[in-house]
């Protein structure tokens, strides 16, 4: 059989016409005085249509096309691979077939994004995230408080709420929030002290970070947005983007909750009032709205969202017989906390 | 190979979005259910279907590059320059954390420069990756050049465009365009290319000049209608401020998109004019009314559509660019052999990794 065909040998620009000529081992091409061939029709690799009439590439040989001038005969047609589709993969088994396959392994490889993460930071050892920890805070460059008596009033806080194996320090920068750092490290920035009204408040706050800290969350959520970028990372842009946001809003959701429900477990199990801190994030939540969105960025509801379930939490969990956590010097004293400064330890590196 | 008897454009596309639908959709779901891993090999789909639907003079264009590849370099890119890119910007968090202020600025302005200069290159090697994989008559382009010249170039250039104000900025656009392209080649041929920044400096003044002109403007109105409020009560003086600022607003950005438009097509239609390759010149038509519909249309698709829209811009993108498209002059098919330059082995994902969107 011969059928004409038009021709690129992929090294000349010059559209040349052949017949292809169908023999046992695949076919050949002849034509202004030479044959080429054989090639294997399984080698060809469909390059679309164009007026209905199809055309190829050959496999491993880069530029070189035929292409058909007039309808293809039926015997040729059923040599000819068939149409490419979605990739070589999905064309095997189906498109219906491959999402469904799709669904399962995304299923799963989101299932295990969701259990591996404590799996994995129960495997690291205590020690280890203790030394991440240090590493990451240093001596907060001279930015530490250290005021005797305040360091007195902030301990006895933290042995009230029978904190252990925690290094709770207040850190001389203004902006209303506390943080937990890998290792038990938790830091209290000056200016949720300034902007609290009795140390009942900042105990519930305090409680809230022992939380983050009992439950190891800061590292679960730093191995978790690990992986989840990685797994992401192949999504272009939005969908990637979109499904991490909305993975990461889950958890984190998950995770506060987890340390309000513990903090305030703690509040009542050490006969602290836990109504202040309804209180102060009621507080909180006006004044970050008249602040405006630069206040939100840097304030401690950005990263705690403010829900009315949170506020009334704390305000139902309050127990009759509490006791305040600090008297009213002990209060002034750890106010007072930022007077002094670790400035000692600072070190000659700046430029 | 001469066009001009035919009467046609040297460009022109034959595509129908009702054929591309299918495709269109088909990414979408495929991308979703593999959390976005498929989204190499749709845009690889949307490119076979777009060059398969372009005709440059007598024949049609032909994407050949595959997803595989494009997740290779996106992985690439990840490994090489992703991770230690991370890792540095958590060493200057924690020396800022330490109190090492001045070393932690230093390596933050290292990791910045070494940012912009590997945008450079990123830019560079997509348009070379593109080329490569670009085939007419069975011929490809491409470039010897690895890009990191230019990768340079476009740090220095950024650096010395932002000077002045910003006054350098078109110098800077266009030189950068020229020593991109004129490092690239199709077939036995170089591109070669002349744009300048005269013809354009005009349109960027105005660009540039508008918002100091009307924020002097709004500032002279309200000298101009203050006295008079003198007897109006507080709070229509309130409300009248409040929708000065609403209005004043969208006129400043509005207007401002205009001319940055009215500024884009001028620049658009100066670098591809004086674009050519051997006998062949370049040339883009594309008005800034052409833009301004495109830019509409790509807006009320995506918005009409709650989001679903998107997947067809890119259809769009290219449907206009190539639709403005034209080229002069002849092309000697008979010197037009393949192109002998190196094959790049991967994708664009040095400029993925920076999560710059393409067609």
């Amino acid at each position: 059989m011969r059928v004409p065909v038009w021709h690129y040998d992929g090294q000349s620009g010059v559209r040349q016409t052949r017949e292809l000529i169908v023999a046992a081992q695949g076919f050949f091409l002849e034509g202004g005085g030479a044959e080429t061939g054989p090639f294997a029709f399984s080698d060809l690799v469909p390059h679309g249509a164009i007026g209905g009439y199809p055309q190829y590439g050959l496999r491993k040989a880069p530029g070189w096309r035929i292409g058909f001038t007039e309808d293809v005969p039926a015997e040729l047609a059923e040599l000819l691979p068939s149409k490419k589709g979605y990739g070589r993969l999905i064309d095997k088994v189906g498109l219906w077939p491959a999402v469904g396959v799709f669904v399962a392994l995304s299923a799963v490889a989101l299932w295990l994004l969701v259990t591996t993460p404590p799996m994995l930071v129960r495997m690291i050892p205590e020690s280890v995230e203790k030394k991440w920890g240090a590493a990451m805070i240093g001596d907060f460059g001279g930015r530490a408080c250290i005021a005797g008596t305040g360091s007195a009033a902030l301990a006895k806080m933290a042995q009230r709420l029978g904190a252990k194996d925690m290094d709770i320090r207040v850190v001389d920068i203004p902006i209303v929030n506390a943080v937990t750092l890998p290792g038990g490290h938790i830091l209290l920035f000056k200016g949720l002290l300034d902007e609290a009204e009795s140390a009942d408040e900042v105990a519930g706050v305090l409680a809230h970070e022992m939380g983050h800290v009992r439950n190891r969350d800061v590292l679960e959520s730093l191995v978790r947005q690990l992986g989840l970028s990685m797994v992401l990372a192949g999504a272009d842009g939005n969908i990637g983007g979109y499904t991490n946001a909305l993975l990461s809003a889950g958890y984190s959701r998950a995770t506060e909750g987890r340390a309000d429900a513990f903090a305030l477990k703690l509040l009542q199990d050490s006969s602290v009032p836990a109504a202040p801190t309804a209180a102060f994030f009621r507080r909180l939540s006006k004044v970050e709205v008249s602040l405006g969105e630069a206040g939100t960025l840097l304030g401690y509801i950005s990263s705690h969202p403010l829900s009315s379930d949170r506020m009334k939490l704390f305000e139902q969990g309050a127990k009759p017989g509490a006791t305040t956590s600090l008297d009213a010097s002990e209060w002034t004293a750890l106010r007072g906390i930022c007077s002094q400064r670790d400035e000692a330890t600072e070190r000659g590196f700046q430029f | 190979m001469d066009e001009q008897g035919s009467g046609a454009r040297a460009f022109e596309f034959h595509g129908s979005w009702r054929e591309f639908a299918p495709i269109a959709f088909t990414n979408l779901l495929l991308t979703i259910v593999t959390l976005g891993i498929y989204s190499f090999w749709a845009r690889t789909r949307e490119r076979q279907y777009l060059w398969g639907q372009t005709r440059f003079i007598d024949d049609r264009l032909e994407w050949t590059g595959t997803g595989a590849e494009l997740l290779i370099g996106y992985i690439i890119a990840l490994v090489v320059f992703g991770i230690p890119l991370g890792v540095l910007n958590f060493v200057v968090q924690a020396m800022a954390m330490q109190g090492h202020d001045g070393a932690a600025a230093l390596l933050l302005i290292t990791i910045y420069l070494l940012v912009f200069f590997l945008f450079g290159v990123a830019v560079f090697r997509a348009l070379r990756y593109r080329l490569s994989r670009t085939y007419w008559h069975g011929i490809r382009g491409g470039s010897d050049a690895q890009g990191f010249s230019y990768g340079v170039t476009h740090l220095w250039k950024t650096f010395v465009g932002s000077l002045a104000a910003g006054l350098l900025v078109p110098w800077a656009m266009t030189g950068l365009w020229n020593q991109r392209w004129n490092a690239m080649s199709f077939g036995p041929h170089e591109f070669t290319s002349n744009a300048d920044w005269r013809p354009i400096i005009g349109r960027y003044l105005l660009y540039y000049l508008v918002p100091i002109l009307l924020v002097v403007g709004g500032v002279v109105v309200a000298m101009m209608i203050g006295p008079q409020s003198r007897y109006a009560s507080p709070l229509e003086v309130q409300q009248a401020l409040i929708l000065a600022a609403v209005i004043g607003y969208f006129i400043f950005f509005i207007l401002l998109g205009l001319i940055a438009l009215f500024f884009y097509a001028a620049y658009f239609r100066e670098v591809v004019g004086n674009l050519s390759l051997a006998d062949l010149d370049f040339r883009f038509e594309a008005r800034t009314w052409d833009w301004f519909k495109l830019m509409i249309g790509n807006f009320l698709l995506v918005v009409l559509t709650l989001g679903i829209g998107f997947i067809f811009v890119g259809y769009r993108n290219w449907a206009f660019f190539i639709r403005h498209m034209n080229a002069f002059g002849a092309l000697d098919l008979d010197s037009f052999t393949q192109s002998t330059t190196r094959k790049p082995g991967q994708g664009e994902g040095l400029l993925d990794a920076f999560d710059v969107g393409a067609v």
